[in-house]
């Protein structure tokens, strides 16, 4: 057979970097986006979403990809993803409307072998119950990474599979779209590829949750987690690239939305989940995590301090803010003046009373009394603790994801703190 | 879980606080009369909750923009009949507002009410008391979130201390009076466990803050901080200047901690203090001491 055409409709982040990546493989891919305007910024290079790479990839395989508003167009294609970003609410639960219109929007577009592949994180028991042919029907796990997606989707580590047959083999423009990234390829029924998705991100919480914990328990009890983690990571039973570095909470809108997922789940089906439980309100606690250490360290020597915040994104190399403990930050510090720097994200997204939006990470920290690295954005590393002991006025960092040098830092005389490991106090508080 | 209905401090037309004669109503009173509100403190000499026709005395009292503060209570309740009376002042209070609605009000709970594994506290610990006090104070919230006609808020203090506690517990209290008179203090074991005391006048400023905020919810009071009784021990003795022996005793019972994660605080408050214990029981000797 000829090689397929794959079509992604919605082109959104997800939709957007898995088109791209496919089209990396030599496939003909078509980008169809019910909104017009978005179809002619994605065409003409401007691409809405921020991943390492990915503007590059677009331009250099750009023969192989058209963009189109008309869904009609998707007709040509032997494979259709569905691959809108799902949304959620500040409960992780999802609003599954926008995907069911598309779906109900595509589906009268496509050829009648035509294969359609949701893509999209959904509930167990969504694919099941769309009405379309099941043998053309599937579902596929997406493991998309914010700040990673790119290099995730090019090289993905296998294929999940959600089927109406596991049995049967899969049909060849499928076969040969997913036999392009040559990885394994696991064909399951479509409800143990829905929670295969939730599954893998519990298991990230899982670690992340242990992280935090004996993080928190590093920084009482005078160990360093940092000094830990790696002989974990060297244990094959946990793995080199486990989630291991503690944070500030789960952030960016997907890992919760698979706790609620299972929570919801479990209640209604009557299974045990309060493990599941205990990882939302580790979550909540760590979100806090420097909150409760200003107003234990800042606070008492400095009523009236100004805060300079460095970093707005929930986490680095993306724009996305969803649950970015920043913003949470931001929000109880209301009654203290803050500085605010972040590459890519606006200060617009900022809701406070006095707050200066600075040019750059150095300007931010000019005349603060404590700096606040929020996101862990690589350009933050090239800070020196002598321009920073410079422009502030206090001798506070804290720095919760280590981007800076604690020790130099403590040698011009500041105090430093970071999430597993105990306070390094300089010569110098405030 | 405590939110404003206003952000700007307002100043509430009148408080009214019931068991002002108390330890920790006698506090929260001062301190609203110190902050210029109107109060009408009520002692058990001007309604006896546990009299029949109580209600309609406590309703001929209030008025309808009242913000009530509810402190009054057999305290500690150690046995049926004790939490039993204490219901009865709850039952009493609901009937009042019944016949009179108020604008506002805040119960005095305690920190009893969690189970005894909650550790660290928060305001979402699971509720489950271990002693006929705590389920005393869950059982009268449980009857004011039902059914008590007012925007209601919900303090839940840890451990208090002050000058005028009339009850002289294993804790502050005690070891400040014995340090004072020069006589030993005897320990639990070796006093490891670690507790969160409250000075009586924070209380006060947080209840305070709550009315004039009009906030509605669920706060612990509780300064985040906890400190092992022979921490406080010692403390009390280096503040009293006297040589005072600290005696351990062999443990009857196992070591369990208190510890409180006081987050919904500093969000909620973000510019109150508490005042730390060494400071606490500097004050507390002082005024016992009746300097200024």
């Amino acid at each position: 057979m000829s090689a397929p055409i794959v079509g992604f409709a919605g082109l959104t982040h997800l939709g957007l970097v898995s088109a791209v990546a496919v089209a990396a493989k030599g496939l003909r891919v078509v980008g169809y986006d019910s909104d017009a305007s978005r179809v002619r910024e994605i065409a003409e290079g401007r691409l809405p979403v921020l991943e390492p790479g990915l503007d590059d990839l677009a331009r250099r395989f750009g023969a192989q990809l058209s963009y189109t508003d008309r869904v009609g167009d998707l007709g040509a294609c032997d494979l259709v993803y569905i691959a809108s970003d799902v949304p959620t609410d500040d409960h992780g639960q999802s609003d599954l409307s926008g995907i069911s219109s598309l779906i109900e929007a595509v589906i009268p577009a496509l050829g009648t072998s035509a294969l359609l592949c949701v893509l999209c994180q959904v509930p167990p028991g969504f694919t099941r119950k769309l009405p379309f042919d099941a043998a053309r029907l599937y579902y596929q796990v997406e493991t998309l990474v914010f700040g990673r997606a790119v290099e995730r989707a090019v090289k993905p580590e296998r294929f999940i599979v959600g089927c109406a047959d596991p049995a049967r083999p899969l049909p060849a423009a499928y076969a040969a779209v997913l036999g392009a990234f040559d990885c394994p390829i696991l064909p399951m029924r479509y409800e143990s590829a829905e929670l295969a998705k939730i599954a893998i991100n519990c298991c990230l919480v899982a670690s992340l949750s242990v992280a935090n914990t004996l993080a928190d328990l590093s920084e009482r009890i005078g160990a360093d987690w940092h000094e830990i983690a790696p002989a974990l990571r060297l244990d094959r039973r946990i793995g080199p690239h486990s989630y291991l570095t503690p944070g500030l909470g789960i952030a960016g809108g997907n890992l919760e939305r698979d706790l609620a997922t299972v929570l919801r789940l479990a209640e209604a089906n009557g299974s045990e989940a309060s493990v599941i439980a205990a990882f939302v309100d580790n979550s909540r606690v760590r979100r806090d995590w420097v909150l409760r250490l200003i107003h234990r360290e800042v606070l008492p020597h400095n009523a009236d301090p100004t805060f300079s915040i460095l970093g707005l994104a929930y986490k680095e190399n993306t724009h996305s803010t969803k649950n970015s403990p920043s913003l949470a930050l931001i929000a109880d510090l209301q009654s203290w003046p803050i500085r605010v720097y972040d590459p890519v994200v606006s200060t617009g997204a900022v809701d406070h009373p006095a707050v200066t939006a600075a040019p750059s990470a150095i300007e931010a920290a000019r005349g603060s009394d404590a700096l606040l690295i929020m996101t862990p954005w690589p350009e933050f590393r090239t800070l020196s603790p002598a321009d920073l002991a410079s422009v502030m006025c206090g001798r506070v960092v804290v720095d919760p994801f280590r981007v800076l040098d604690a020790d130099a830092l403590r040698a011009a005389g500041f105090s430093y703190f970071t999430l597993g490991a105990p306070p390094l106090r300089g010569a110098k508080d405030i | 879980m405590i939110d404003h209905q206003t952000n700007v401090p307002q100043r509430s037309a009148r408080a009214v606080v019931i068991g002002a004669s108390g330890f920790v109503g006698g506090a929260i009173t001062q301190q609203l009369r110190n902050d210029n509100m109107p109060v009408l403190g009520i002692a058990r000499k001007d309604v006896d909750l546990l009299q029949e026709n109580a209600a309609k005395k406590l309703a001929g009292l209030l008025r309808a923009d009242d913000a009530v503060v509810f402190v009054s209570a057999i305290a500690p309740a150690r046995n049926a009949a004790a939490l039993m009376q204490n219901l009865v002042m709850g039952e009493q209070l609901i009937a009042a507002l019944a016949m009179q609605p108020v604008a506002h009000l805040v119960y005095i709970s305690s920190d009893a009410v969690y189970a005894d594994s909650a550790n660290p506290v928060t305001e979402r610990s699971c509720r489950q008391p271990s002693t006929m006090h705590g389920m005393m104070h869950a059982a009268r919230e449980l009857m004011l979130r039902a059914e008590a006609k007012a925007r209601l808020a919900i303090l839940r203090p840890s451990l208090l201390y002050g000058t005028r506690d009339p009850h002289n517990g294993y804790g502050p209290n005690r070891f400040r009076r014995l340090a004072a008179k020069g006589e030993p203090i005897t320990l639990f074991g070796e006093g490891e466990e670690q507790r969160d005391h409250v000075f009586i006048d924070d209380v006060a400023r947080l209840v305070s803050l709550v009315l004039a905020h009009r906030s509605r919810g669920e706060l612990n009071v509780a300064t985040g901080r906890s400190a092992s009784f022979r921490e406080v021990a010692e403390l009390a003795v280096k503040l009293s200047g006297k040589s005072v022996e600290i005696r351990g005793t062999p443990r009857q019972n196992p070591i369990t901690h208190r510890h409180f994660d006081i987050t919904e605080c500093l969000k909620a408050f973000p510019q109150f203090r508490y005042t730390p214990l060494r400071e606490g029981l500097e004050r507390t000797a002082r005024e016992s001491a009746g300097v200024p």
